[in-house]
């Protein structure tokens, strides 16, 4: 008689215990943080071109050239050679997760090329490649946000 | 009289073992014995280039496929225009391109074309506008049987695809995907052969392209168009003329668009000063739009232009050879 009750109490413990420790796992809430949408709005820089994988920075005068993006238009400002010669929309294949930026010059055909948009010592860049020549003549323009 | 040795056998036995070591390992590396091909042809003929080579078989490996490297014009479209074929003792077969997406063995990271152009630069041609383009061999073989393999290669080139008349240096080099270009204190396991001469192509109806011999002004990138940068430089070195030792030079050009027009920009300021770099050098420089420096509209294209180097009050013009024709350059890509 007194086994069967020392039996049935160290049950009894051994359910409270398992319940116990069932009870103190919960399920962590994990609250995925919200990718935001890359914003380029804004004009920008060249502050390095290459050609052909040439530094041709110090060659031209790209002080006065900008690109201007605003609510899905670009502008250019003081041309050269770049994507897209007029002015025109644009687009990123993905706001949040963008691999792609399109250039729909008015009239012309969509130009997509690649989206590089590192930080680099704390600011924002955005890299462009294209070849507005010939195919074989690669262009590669590094912008930074213009101060003005 | 007996003369006591203090090498001691199991020294002996090692520094031996090092030495056939070094021997059998030195001798592996494919070779180049000689090239056959003709000093010019007409464009648009198949030229039939012969590569003569040895591949010793000494130390054991492989099997590895043979790689072959052609350095030439890209306007010519090798890829497109060639086939090779290999003839030697242990049989015949084909030369195959090597994807770009294969990377070079030793290579760091680099596929085969561009570890030809970063090992043997573009020979001794004077316009960055060569390529190397590379083949392998469809079959694999070992380097076991201590023989050397004689072999050829076979090419048949359909030359000058862009038309032009050419004046060039080729070039070729051999090895295989078990070393790359690799030399070490074991040996070189890699040959190269470019030629001295210059081979001529003749008959084109384009520009001619002279490769060979340095040229009073370059245009860079040798092909563009309006809307490239374009680099022009007038090295001074290359012979004496009427500028010779100016400390500023200047570009006097005028431009044929598609409309049948033309402008002349021939002036002697900012815009069409050409800097010396480095100072005293005797080389000078402009960097420019052509669409933006000619004025032309959005819908002209420049599709040709003639140029002379001026001194800076614009009563010196130097043209082309060092005479008083213009230097002629044609916005194309091929």
């Amino acid at each position: 008689m007194k086994i069967q009750m020392i039996l049935g109490r160290a049950f009894l413990l051994a359910i409270i215990c398992t319940m116990m420790c069932f009870g103190s796992c919960k399920t962590e809430q994990i609250v995925p943080s919200q990718e935001m949408p890359k914003d380029i709005g804004g004009s920008w820089k060249v502050i390095k071109a290459t050609r052909n994988g040439t530094d041709i920075t110090n060659l031209v005068d790209f002080s006065k050239f900008q690109v201007s993006f605003n609510d899905g238009k670009y502008t250019l400002i003081n041309k050269l050679p770049f994507l897209v010669n007029q002015d025109g929309t644009y687009s990123l294949d993905n706001p949040q997760y963008p691999f792609q930026i399109v250039f729909n010059a008015n009239g012309a055909q969509p130009i997509p090329t690649a989206f590089n948009y590192p930080i680099v010592n704390g600011v924002r860049q955005l890299s462009l490649t294209f070849s507005p020549g010939c195919p074989n003549n690669t262009y590669i323009y590094t912008l930074e946000k213009a101060t003005k | 009289m007996r003369i006591p040795l203090h090498i001691k056998g199991e020294k002996l036995w090692k520094v031996c073992a090092f030495i056939i070591l070094c021997i059998i390992l030195a001798c592996c590396g494919e070779e180049i014995a000689s090239v056959e091909q003709p000093s010019t042809a007409k464009v648009g003929s198949t030229v039939p280039i012969t590569v003569n080579i040895n591949i010793p078989t000494a130390g054991d490996g492989g099997p590895d496929y043979l790689v072959f490297g052609f350095l030439v014009p890209k306007g010519w479209q090798t890829s497109k225009n060639t086939t090779i074929t290999y003839s030697g003792p242990r049989g015949n077969g084909n030369m195959t391109l090597i994807p770009n997406t294969t990377l070079a063995k030793n290579g760091g990271g680099l596929n085969w074309p561009d570890l030809m152009k970063k090992t043997f630069g573009i020979g001794a041609n004077l316009i960055d506008d060569m390529e190397w383009v590379a083949y392998q061999s469809d079959k694999s073989f070992t380097h076991g049987g201590n023989e050397t393999i004689t072999g050829k290669l076979n090419i048949q080139i359909k030359v000058g695809a862009d038309n032009n008349n050419t004046l060039v240096k080729l070039g070729y080099c051999i090895t295989d995907t078990g070393n790359g270009f690799t030399s070490n204190e074991f040996g070189t396991y890699y040959s190269v052969k470019l030629m001295a001469d210059c081979f001529e192509l003749t008959g084109g109806t384009g520009d001619m392209v002279d490769f060979c011999n340095p040229q009073l002004t370059t245009v860079n990138p040798p092909k563009s168009l309006d809307n490239d940068f374009v680099t022009l430089t007038f090295d001074g070195t290359v012979t004496s003329t009427q500028l010779s030792g100016a400390q500023n030079v200047y570009l006097c050009a005028t431009a044929y668009t598609s409309d049948g027009k033309t402008v002349t920009v021939c002036e002697q300021t900012d815009k069409t000063k050409m800097v010396q770099l480095p100072a005293g050098s005797n080389r000078y420089q402009i960097t420019f739009w052509p669409k933006s420096f000619f004025g032309a509209t959005d819908a002209q294209t420049i599709v040709k232009m003639e140029y002379f180097i001026t001194s800076a009050n614009g009563a010196t013009k130097i043209g082309y050879g060092n005479t008083s024709s213009p230097f002629v350059y044609t916005f194309k890509c091929s």
